[in-house]
């Protein structure tokens, strides 16, 4: 039963793929969703303009929404993912797949947690809210507005009942 | 020994080949992408002192060219033209390629990379757009001292160690120096190979560790190999004619400031031999480094801009022959010490343009002067 149930979530994350084509290893995206919203969670994904926006639950009560997005770095597409609690905040970012040679610490959990708690109407900048890293600053910009858009998005699709 | 370490070379890159195979490609969800983008820089000096008029160059022009083939395999590539143009026997300007490489991301915490790499050694050698370090040329230690751009032909592993530390690695096997190349102003340097019909004659074994937090990175390197190739006076054996560096740096910044350094030792032990095979004054140890403090005078002047116009200073101190062996006399004029200060205006983060002043010293005050610099960069 729980072995279906596992099974299950996989095709809900595989078929949550992210819109602008390159995707996450369902495996990875599941560990992510069990990291940011514990264990056991409902996962259902749906499918807003081109963006794979997952609702987690658990029981009868909402837990938050994530959302797969694509920004570029240098060169190469960085896969992450963007999870709000159900008042619209910040609940963690996480990168799933980052293809760069140089600048992976964008992943590290100190740079990403500047960003919980954070909802669509505060600022986000580069060397003032979020604080950079050296050698890593392309990415560090690419994410932060990747996360900014990421979380206007899901905010206005909450709010406007798109996604409930 | 050449011989054993050949088979010893091979069995390494069977065994990454082999590793990297046994990975699943994941074709179906992977987009191929190719991309093309570029840094470069222009420069004017002009020196202090009678009959030194000022000079223009277009210093590098560097075309940068990606390819993701999927998820996992990626190609990076710089072509790169130094001083605008190249002439049938002219001494002047090179075309370069700086960087070829494929990674093959099996892992967050394993990558294998092959190719012509830079060497993982202090900030400037992997990190060198001109939109990432204050002044119109790179810090004298970053030429004399570390030889930027250091760049050669070998395999690596690298990767991020796993329990969310904040630790990077990197280690890679790639070709040797050559002794021959060696010399008293610019240790080192000249004994570059840079992917031209290297010899493996002498392999080399590099690394780095590095430490991040926001606003700041830490990070150590090291860089061991023989750099005799073949010269008898200086044995041919694998690690014949050692050079051992070891460096460090730090990159620190909070609000409109930040700082900077870099020390680095170089231990050339055979330094003595060296000298009486090519008839050159290379230093037995080779040391120095720089501080640089920096201040975003914007974040004063018009709070809510986000363009930044920079100042900054920077000391450094270094000694091609801070030691000499025994019975040569060492030239104090290589004792160097150059005080930079400067203006960095950023409009946009890719586009910068420099000004800066120089006093170079050295121990035995001979030949010092002032240089005033201007440059552009720009990279996207």
């Amino acid at each position: 039963m729980r072995h279906a149930r596992s099974i299950t979530i996989a095709l809900v994350l595989w078929t949550a793929r992210a819109g602008s084509g390159q995707a996450a290893p369902p495996a990875k995206l599941a560990a992510s969703i069990k990291r940011v919203f514990g264990a056991g969670a409902r996962v259902d994904s749906v499918r807003v303009d081109s963006t794979a926006v997952l609702r987690v639950s658990r029981g009868d009560s909402l837990l938050g929404f994530a959302s797969v997005n694509n920004v570029i770095g240098k060169d190469q597409p960085i896969t992450f993912l963007v999870a709000i609690d159900r008042d619209d905040r910040l609940k963690d970012v996480d990168i799933l797949v980052y293809r760069e040679p140089y600048g992976g610490e964008v992943a590290y959990e100190p740079w990403r947690k500047q960003f919980r708690g954070k909802t669509a109407a505060d600022s986000l900048r580069v060397g003032k809210e979020i604080r950079s890293i050296s050698g890593a600053t392309i990415s560090v910009r690419s994410v932060t507005s990747g996360v900014k858009a990421a979380v206007a998005n899901l905010t206005r699709w909450h709010r406007t009942g798109v996604i409930q | 020994m050449p011989v054993a370490f050949a088979h010893r070379t091979l069995w390494f890159l069977a065994l990454a080949t082999a590793v990297a195979a046994s990975a699943p490609l994941r074709s179906a969800a992977a987009q191929e992408r190719t991309t093309v983008g570029g840094y470069g820089e222009a420069q004017y000096t002009n020196a202090t002192g009678p009959n030194t008029p000022g000079q223009a160059t277009l210093r590098r022009f560097v075309l940068y060219l990606a390819h993701g083939f999927n998820d996992q395999l990626t190609f990076h590539s710089e072509l790169e033209v130094e001083d605008a143009r190249v002439e049938p026997g002219g001494t002047a300007g090179e075309v370069e390629v700086e960087q070829a490489f494929l990674d093959y991301r099996l892992k967050d915490w394993l990558t294998v990379r092959t190719g012509l790499v830079l060497v993982p050694v202090g900030i400037l050698n992997e990190t060198h757009e001109p939109t990432t370090f204050n002044g119109v040329q790179r810090p004298g230690f970053d030429t004399d001292v570390l030889p930027t751009t250091w760049r050669e032909l070998g395999v690596g592993l690298l990767g991020q160690l796993p329990g969310g530390a904040g630790l990077s690695y990197r280690v890679y096997l790639l070709n040797g120096l050559n002794a021959e190349g060696f010399s008293a102003e610019q240790g080192i340097r000249e004994g570059r190979q840079e992917g031209q019909n290297a010899s493996y004659a002498n392999p080399s074994v590099t690394g780095r560790l590095e430490w991040a937090r926001p606003g700041l990175k830490v990070g150590g390197s090291f860089w061991y190999g023989g750099t005799s190739n073949g010269e008898p006076s200086l044995g041919t054996g694998t690690f014949s004619a050692p050079v051992a560096l070891l460096s460090a740096d730090a990159r620190y910044d909070r609000g409109a400031a930040s700082l900077r350094a870099e020390v680095a030792n170089i231990s050339v032990t055979d330094a003595a031999a060296m000298n009486a095979a090519f008839g050159t004054d290379v230093g037995s140890r080779i040391a120095g480094g720089y501080v640089e403090a920096a201040y975003n005078v914007l974040a004063l002047l018009a709070r809510s801009s986000s363009q930044k116009l920079t100042a900054f200073v920077r000391y450094e101190q270094y000694d091609t022959q801070a030691s000499v062996p025994a019975g040569e006399v060492p030239d104090g004029a290589l004792a160097r010490r150059i005080t930079t200060v400067g203006l960095t205006y950023k409009p946009i983060d890719n586009a910068v343009f420099k000004a800066d002043y120089q006093l170079l010293r050295n121990r035995s005050a001979v030949a010092e002067g002032e240089v005033l610099s201007l440059g552009i960069g720009y990279q996207f």
